[in-house]
């Protein structure tokens, strides 16, 4: 678009000088035609799906909020059908057989199983998430989609062994290299988890929209031109996901609050008093379960961290997050906080201000605990190599 | 002390701002001390402190928010937490149970809670604790409202 103004420009321009520069500018117009509007369908293309990307996921986000209506989600996908059709056709030039083999498996999958219908979006979003790996490390295709497939293929649970699935392959794909993006995807699948698993629990409606979540199953295919042609631009994708994951906490944060059961001694269940800023006594309870459900399914840290909200500014404090404080989780009830604040807790009585149950002393080694999917391949290599030396 | 202090400046700001959203509590820094602050609230209703308005004042540490403020009532109340003569309240986020995520603003709700809810187990004021405990919700409600009268309410006349 850029070089077709440009030309534009020098033709406009040749007029007011002579009528031989403005041959020469038609020569080169001519000379130069054929090759442009090839990049420029290439750069429209890509922009489009751009867009649309950020586009889908904002309006996933309100589809969260606004009860999912069924009409919408048809017309979305009848936009994404379209975007992927018109992306496949740019894109088989390069990888024609490939993409067609992965969209066969998918569409198998999604016949095959009963689930998939049922599926709720977090095991398509994953099993989208572990198709963007694929295409960001650059790794086999064909290693790999299989991976997912199988987990899906022997989950009698969609979402979690979609989720186990993705995570080993997720882990298993990138050593250490782009974790930030690794989380912020699987952030994503997780915190739709936990809103899904909220509106369950909330929402009478629910039954309402099961049919509506149907459509959502033939989105993960459709997911995956845009993580192609996204690719090239990891940067825009990577930054999109933790707002993406700040913005998707809103719920949940509507949720914790009440299911406040004020086992405090100030605050009574019933109160109406009790301020929804206070940490939540309830969390104490409530928690716990939700770490056993999603340890259950294979170690999900993300999905955990997803459920709860990240708050903008440090609750202690007052000073704003960065993006280190907010994918900063040092304490397994979710509470967050700034990377001074915690220091500074720690030097004093070590206990988080949300449990108020003692830190663990290496936030890193809880962490690393409660990985439990990607511990279990980091640690046979270190164990090697301590064998080895 | 810095962190301390930039806290309670944000505290003080958030309080100016939801000065209209909660109309029971009224937090006012010291003019020349930050780490001073007196509370007005209001007797919750439905209960003997019903009308009156109790004082506070709040002593922040400089270790705030790891350490919790320390609250007394500086109006006279009749409650089994808190202690007759001094003021003092027997509350667990006070103490033991202190988070650094709460502010002086929900220590003033939880404040008012614990007067709606007393806790006669624990008890500061024993013949408050005692009337309770002893099942006598007729004293203890004809004293404590006795008291909210005589020390809470303005004088009539």
């Amino acid at each position: 678009m850029v070089s077709d103004s440009i030309t534009n420009a020098s033709i406009h321009a040749a007029p007011n000088n002579n009528n031989a520069a403005r041959d020469v500018g038609k020569k080169k117009r001519v000379r130069f035609q054929f090759p442009f509007p090839v990049y420029d369908l290439l750069l429209f293309c890509t922009r489009i799906c751009i867009y649309w990307l950020i586009f889908s996921k904002i309006s996933r986000l309100f589809g969260d909020f606004q009860a999912r209506s069924a009409k919408l989600k048809q017309c979305k996908l009848d936009v994404r059908r379209e975007q992927w059709l018109s992306q496949g056709a740019v894109k088989n030039k390069d990888c024609k057989a490939e993409q067609n083999g992965v969209v066969e498996e998918r569409k198998d999958r999604n016949n095959h199983h009963p689930f998939g219908n049922l599926g709720m979006r977090p095991g398509g979003g994953e099993s989208d998430g572990s198709i963007h790996h694929h295409h960001h490390h650059d790794s086999d295709l064909d290693s790999n989609s299989p991976n997912s497939l199988t987990s899906s293929v022997l989950g009698s649970n969609y979402s979690e062994t979609n989720f186990t699935g993705s995570s080993s392959s997720s882990s298993s794909s990138s050593s250490g290299g782009c974790c930030s993006g690794n989380i912020t995807e699987d952030d994503e699948g997780g915190g739709d988890d936990g809103c899904l698993d909220d509106w369950e629990a909330v929402a009478d409606a629910l039954a309402a929209n099961e049919k509506p979540k149907n459509p959502c199953l033939e989105s993960p295919p459709e997911h995956d031109p845009i993580a192609q042609s996204g690719s090239p631009q990891e940067t825009t994708i990577g930054s999109d996901g933790p707002s993406f994951g700040v913005e998707n906490s809103k719920p949940q944060c509507a949720r914790t609050i009440p299911k406040a059961s004020g086992n405090g001694l100030a605050w009574r269940p019933d109160d109406a008093f009790r301020p929804q800023s206070l940490p939540n006594l309830a969390k104490q309870v409530s928690l716990p379960n939700s770490n056993r459900k999603h340890y259950g399914c294979g170690g999900v840290p993300w999905a955990y961290s997803g459920v709860v909200s990240a708050p903008s500014s440090c609750p202690i404090c007052y000073e704003d997050l960065d993006f280190t404080d907010t994918s900063f989780l040092p304490c397994l009830c979710g509470f967050r906080l700034c990377l001074f604040c915690h220091k500074r807790i720690l030097e004093e009585d070590s206990r988080c201000p949300g449990c108020r149950k003692p830190y663990e002393h290496e936030p890193v080694e809880a962490e690393a605990s409660v990985h439990g999917g990607s511990l279990t391949f980091r640690l046979p290599r270190s164990c090697s190599l301590i064998t080895r030396s | 002390m810095q962190a301390s202090r930039a806290r309670l400046f944000k505290e003080y700001k958030e309080v100016q701002r939801e000065k209209v959203a909660d109309p029971d509590i009224q937090l006012v820094c010291d003019d020349s001390n930050i780490f001073k602050w007196t509370a007005l609230i209001k007797g919750p209703s439905e209960t003997p402190f019903e009308g009156g308005v109790f004082q506070l004042a709040f002593a922040v540490p400089e270790q705030y928010p790891l350490q919790p403020p320390q609250v007394r009532f500086l109006t006279k109340i009749f409650h089994p937490n808190v202690h007759f003569k001094t003021g003092e309240i027997c509350l667990d986020i006070l103490k033991n149970a202190w988070s650094p995520a709460w502010t002086l603003q929900s220590v003033c709700r939880a404040i008012i809670a614990l007067m709606a809810h007393p806790e006669p187990d624990s008890p500061l004021n024993c013949d408050s604790g005692n009337l309770l405990r002893s099942g006598d919700l007729r004293g203890y409600y004809s004293m404590a409202r006795m008291y909210t009268k005589l020390a809470a309410m303005p004088k009539k006349g």
